[in-house]
């Protein structure tokens, strides 16, 4: 707007003939700054020049570019089409007042002019053009505060996915696996699942009230609190308790969360948990049975303080599997409202069929996608899962532990030792062969491939014999590097087509009955568990 | 030594004792270049005494045979055990290079 300058505003006046402009002119000029063209051509030049008018008088009787052309070109122009244009002619008849106000004129004056209606109608544009303007500017600014707060949210979900855990302890004991996928806006899901000592494990599923990024950090906080008490606090009841404290002093915003805590000690099977409002997680058989464990020791945590929760303990037998689950999963609906609902979830879980813990975690979240349909999910999804398959080999026969330092020398001390070990203990020879190469195989990578510092390591190697299995454990401090998620070789190629790269690991996988990696603070720790069968 | 070689009527009989894997893979490359080097095209890796290989092992078995291609040669193994022989199997190696129980077969089949 050119009068923030000046405090006025610039008017055009286009007419042939000078005596209609000097009439205008007089009558505006003691309110408004005065431009003035004698035809179409200059008219058109000074509404594209650096300082355009605010308003255009334009005559329609004009030679060579009359105001009907004029209008035209102006409107069309992305640079002029904004400036309000007032025809004034002496025309009086209404069907060319139409075609004007189609053209994009914005009102229509008549010769002779009344003054005051000039003024009247002048002031009424500019007012007009001064709104829209003000318009335009607070749709922009509308936009921005959008484009943040969608920002927001996406950050909201970053955090949350970057908190939760993607590789889980494993041994043969148990397998465990989780997932959650988000909804669009944050809505607040999370779990964890961490070992807590050798005999230990700690899982956890909650879900947070609103969305956006204090829920995410909501989240961030109750998971963190969860983890550092339970590392001295072997009490589902006093975890929750603790982290409902923290968690309600200051509770402006306040959010709560649902929780469920659970312990399970893995040489016994038994399980400690703690439900603070959440929904009852079920516990399935070796035979199919389906129970949902439906105590409630408290309300949702953050809302109340100072409540002391309770606990309860179930005992998981071999072959038992536990699910905990968020309501994204039991209340994913139809278009026509029907709930996906916890007696679907019990029978997809009473008729799964036996797999990894991760097949049946993808398989749930299959049914309920296929089940809402595309581009409905409304809520975060959460499922984890644990199999639990329990001791049968109650102690460890024999076992021998073994040091090396980073140098691929070592390796061949390791095999030895491993297989004079073997030879005392009747172990038949294709097992001593495929551990020793599973012992070859892994520690040259990491020897290879884990440590960039150019300094001296240890790497570990323990191997038990159970009462049916010889189960091995290597334990380095080298980048962190999951050797089992790489992509397999192409074992179908010729000579030509082969390479070498990736194939240690892909015998590995293929020959031992069970491989897992995890991460344990600062060492990467792979297990791999080769059966004995007893003839 | 842990890489036993010797020669029969000019083919190579290479056999591993004990392991073939990353400990014993340089020194197994190393002679068998040597041995092809004086000349000779056919080689027999002999496993009787051999307890398991690793992938290294393999690396070995492959290289020799891209070494032989274009001399029209081959490599074939013998007296594999069942940790050797699954290895082969699982690496689809048992599809690319022969696998004889003896060696009076591998050396059979090569004279043929």
């Amino acid at each position: 707007m050119t009068e923030t300058m000046t405090g006025k505003m610039k008017i055009l006046v286009v007419d042939d003939e000078r005596l209609n402009i000097n009439v205008l002119v007089e009558l505006l000029k003691p309110n408004y700054k005065m431009m003035a063209a004698l035809n179409g051509l200059q008219a058109i030049k000074a509404a594209n020049s650096a300082s355009p008018p605010d308003l255009i008088l334009l005559d329609i009787m004009m030679p060579e570019m009359n105001g009907y052309e004029v209008c035209a070109q102006l409107k069309s122009d992305p640079n002029t089409k904004d400036i309000p244009i007032i025809f004034v002619t002496a025309m009086g008849q209404e069907e060319s007042e139409t075609k004007g106000l189609d053209l994009g004129a914005a009102d229509y004056l008549h010769k002779p002019i009344s003054p005051a209606i000039v003024e009247a109608r002048v002031r009424t544009q500019l007012a007009l053009k001064q709104n829209h303007e003000a318009l335009k500017d607070a749709y922009r600014l509308i936009e921005t505060q959008k484009k943040r707060m969608q920002t927001e949210l996406d950050v909201g979900r970053d955090i949350q996915l970057a908190m939760v855990p993607k590789l889980f302890p494993s041994s043969e004991i148990f397998d465990i696996h989780a997932r959650l996928e988000p909804a669009r806006e944050v809505g607040g899901d999370f779990y964890d699942v961490f070992s807590i000592d050798e005999e230990h494990i700690c899982l956890c599923v909650g879900d947070v009230s609103g969305k956006g990024v204090p829920a995410a950090l909501f989240m961030a906080m109750a998971k963190t609190l969860i983890k550092s008490r339970a590392t001295t606090d072997s009490s589902t009841a006093s975890i929750v308790t603790h982290v409902n404290d923290e968690l309600s002093i200051d509770n402006d915003g306040c959010l709560f969360v649902t929780l469920y805590v659970c312990i399970l000690n893995t040489q016994t099977g038994v399980l400690l948990t703690t439900n603070a409002g959440h929904n009852p997680p079920l516990i399935r058989s070796a035979t199919g049975e389906i129970k949902a464990l439906k105590r409630l020791d408290g309300p949702v945590v953050a809302a109340l303080e100072e409540f002391a929760y309770k606990e309860g303990t179930f005992q998981l037998n071999n072959g038992d599997s536990l699910l905990m689950f968020t309501d994204g999963v039991t209340e994913a609906d139809t278009e026509d409202g029907q709930f996906f609902g916890d007696p679907r979830l019990e029978t997809l879980f009473a008729e799964r069929t036996t797999g990894k813990a991760e097949d049946f975690v993808a398989e749930i979240f299959n049914q309920v996608h296929q089940f809402e349909g595309e581009n409905r999910q409304a809520d975060d999804i959460t499922v984890l899962v644990i199999d639990y398959f329990g001791t049968e080999d109650t102690d460890t026969q024999a076992s021998i532990e073994l040091k090396l330092i980073n140098e691929l020398s070592e390796i061949e001390r390791i095999t030895d030792s491993f297989m004079s070990f073997t030879n005392n203990h009747n172990v038949p020879s294709i097992i001593t062969g495929t551990i020793c190469m599973g012992l070859d195989d892994l520690l040259t990578n990491i020897i290879s491939y884990a440590y960039s510092d150019g300094k001296q390591h240890e790497i570990n190697v323990k191997i038990s014999m159970l009462d049916k299995s010889i189960v091995t454990v290597i334990s380095d401090d080298g980048v962190p590097f999951n050797p089992f998620q790489q992509v397999s070789p192409d074992v179908k190629a010729s000579i030509e087509e082969r390479k070498i790269g990736g194939l240690g690991v892909h015998l590995v996988k293929k020959m031992f009955d069970k491989v897992s990696y995890h991460r344990n603070i600062d060492k990467n720790v792979v297990t791999l568990i080769k059966l004995i069968n007893q003839d | 030594m842990s890489i036993n070689i010797s020669n029969n009527d000019g083919i190579l009989i290479v056999s591993p004792e004990t392991r073939l894997d990353t400990t014993s893979a340089p020194e197994a490359e190393a002679l068998i270049i040597a041995a092809l080097e004086e000349g000779g095209s056919k080689v027999i890796m002999d496993f009787s005494g051999t307890e398991y290989i690793s992938s290294a092992g393999l690396r070995i078995i492959l290289k020799t045979a891209k070494l032989l291609k274009p001399k029209s040669g081959i490599i074939v193994l013998c007296n594999a055990n069942e940790q050797i022989n699954e290895v082969l199997e699982i690496s689809g190696f048992s599809t690319m290079v022969s696998v004889y129980k003896s060696q009076e077969e591998a050396l059979t089949a090569l004279n043929s």
